[in-house]
């Protein structure tokens, strides 16, 4: 799900950061969701069976935000219109709601993925006892 | 002392009967050595209580025991709430790696709650015993209570407990019965009787606020069976770190004393026919109001016959209808306890039955009963007592119950002595005093012939 980033390399350092940030907060601009109301998240390509999980994961409250949040953007893309500037999602609203719960679900999976393929190996000390 | 077969053959049971007091005083002298090993030893580590007794084996049986049954729950549901959001998901473990690992190691997680208690059990190799006290460890101070596994995981087992419950007469009846009892505290459900608990109350957060007060320090016990005390000992002061020292909110729910009320309920359910007649009984031995004639006269009037191909002496097995099941339990809470004939079966026979139950108690408190009955009942109470201490997983219960409530763990060889103590007076005049006193009747099945309290000649 997650394609491959740099932003971990960059934040990893400050001095970096600091360059970055004006070109990233001018790029997120520059994208036109906030204009229409939505969050980054809102943008995740749904579908497939991992994102469906994380979906289903959201509470209550965050799932109806979010469908409202995506037909207001469907009707004002085809009414080709943005939303008055102080209905723009601000930055600090423009939060990672549903990455962190795909990447509690890819860890989940990714752990399955490793117990499934498991080597059993006997105790040293048991081994030698033929418990 | 049973295995001599030539004293079993032949006519003289009676005389054997009154052989068999005489020979316990002997046998339990023989015994006393080995019996050592049926006494916990307890301990504190770092404010966590914690008991354990050696017992020879390669296996090992820890449970956590909490304080927190469905007395003791401030809103309904949360207790089966906490004890189906045990072994999943914690900080540093998922759920499928707990059981991943448990299976590797061969163990049994189980975990369970009955009316006071809510206990966390696992089964494993001697040798595992730090990783299990970890994982306890782990479970009582880390479990994530997460909204989507309370939808996915939890909820539907608390709906089957609650479709089971509707399910099953004698259930309902028991649980009618102790509520008419005892109505608040000891008297709620032990699964949820609507499904107004899961749908009103409960979600996971309010069940992360209930474990704060469940598994604080002063509100559970560690118990373990066949682990070495020393090892033991350090184990539990290591991996109980975690855990809050006190109770996040000082709740009083199921703290007064219980008081016995009685009563009477019919219950309408074409499941089935049951009814309980119940009587006040006996706390529990670590309690205060302990009276071992209860035990005695619970298993006098017993109901289901310990030999094959007999009805046994039991005054109820021997007076059941054809058709009716008939079972008296001695239910031993920490503080109050409830003496209980369970009858099931068709209409007609829970009926007569039930009529020859109070009889046979009306009997007892008359006096109208053989020396030799009472021995026998009395040697039944102290077997079961007994067996009751030597099957790990109650004694495991009662134990972690005992430190909990008053810092002392249930010892069965004096539970045993006092059994044995119990006199003839003693007995009638316990049975006097249920008739005496309210009795509870509760009836769930066709009311169109189940009998009313009345009917049966008890006040109610």
């Amino acid at each position: 799900m997650s394609a491959p980033s740099l932003a971990p390399y960059i934040l990893k350092r400050p001095w970096l950061q600091r360059w970055m940030q004006p070109l990233a907060n001018w790029y997120c601009n520059a994208s036109g969701y906030r204009q229409l109301g939505l969050r980054a998240d809102d943008l995740l390509p749904e579908e497939n069976d991992l994102v469906q999980t994380a979906l289903k994961r959201l509470r209550p409250q965050a799932a109806y935000d979010r469908v409202f949040r995506l037909r207001r953007a469907l009707q004002l893309s085809m009414s080709h219109q943005l939303l008055p500037k102080e209905e723009w999602t601000k930055p600090e609203e423009d939060t990672p709601y549903l990455q962190t719960l795909i990447e509690e679900i890819e860890t989940e999976m990714a752990e399955r993925e490793d117990l499934e393929s498991l080597v059993v190996s006997k105790r040293q000390r048991n081994a030698k006892s033929g418990h | 002392m049973l295995s001599r077969s030539t004293a079993c053959r032949g006519a003289q049971r009676a005389a054997l009967a009154r052989q068999q007091a005489a020979r316990q005083t002997q046998r339990r002298g023989l015994a006393a050595p080995a019996s050592g090993s049926f006494q916990y030893q307890t301990g504190e580590a770092k404010g966590v209580k914690y008991a354990s007794r050696d017992f020879a084996g390669p296996t090992t049986t820890l449970a956590l025991v909490a304080k927190a049954g469905t007395r003791f729950q401030p809103l309904p549901g949360l207790t089966e709430g906490l004890a189906n959001f045990a072994f999943r998901g914690t900080e540093r473990r998922s759920t499928l790696r707990i059981v991943r690992e448990s299976e590797l190691l061969g163990a049994t997680l189980s975990a369970w709650h009955s009316r006071e208690n809510l206990v966390l059990e696992a089964k494993f190799l001697r040798d595992d015993l730090p990783y299990f006290v970890e994982l306890l460890g782990e479970v009582a101070s880390s479990t994530k209570y997460q909204p989507h596994v309370y939808g996915e995981e939890v909820l539907p087992l608390i709906h089957a407990a609650h479709k089971r419950f509707l399910a099953s007469v004698s259930d309902m009846a028991t649980n009618s019965a102790h509520s008419l009892a005892f109505h608040r505290g000891l008297g709620y459900p032990t699964a949820s009787a609507s499904p107004t608990p899961y749908t009103k109350y409960l979600d996971a957060q309010a069940i992360e606020y209930y474990s704060k007060i469940a598994f604080a320090k002063p509100n559970f016990a560690v118990v373990a069976n066949g682990a070495d005390h020393g090892e033991f000992s350090k184990w539990v002061g290591e991996f109980f770190d975690n855990v809050p020292a006190s109770a996040l909110d000082e709740s009083s729910a199921g703290a007064d004393q219980t008081k016995y009320y009685g009563g009477e309920e019919r219950i309408a359910h074409d499941g089935g026919n049951a009814m309980v007649i119940a009587f006040p009984g006996s706390s529990s031995f670590t309690g205060k109001f302990y009276k071992p004639e209860i035990a005695v006269l619970g298993s006098l009037l017993g109901g289901q016959s310990a030999i094959k191909w007999s009805p046994g002496f039991t005054k109820l097995g021997n007076a059941a209808a054809p058709g009716a099941k008939v079972t008296t339990t001695s239910a031993i809470y920490s503080d109050a306890g409830l003496l209980y004939t369970t009858i099931t079966g068709s209409a007609q026979a829970v009926a007569s039955t039930a009529k020859a139950a109070v009889e046979a108690i009306k009997k007892i408190a008359a006096g109208e009963i053989s020396s030799e009955e009472i021995s026998k009942a009395k040697a039944t109470a102290k077997f079961k007592e007994l067996e009751h201490g030597q099957d790990t997983r109650a004694g495991l219960e009662l134990t972690g119950n005992g430190l909990v409530h008053n810092t002392q763990a249930y010892q069965i060889d004096e539970v045993a002595k006092a059994i044995d103590g119990v006199s003839e007076q003693a007995l009638k005049s316990a049975a006097k005093q249920l008739l005496e006193g309210n009795a509870t009747v509760s009836a769930v099945g066709d009311l169109f012939v189940l009998p009313f309290a009345a009917d049966l000649g008890l006040k109610v």
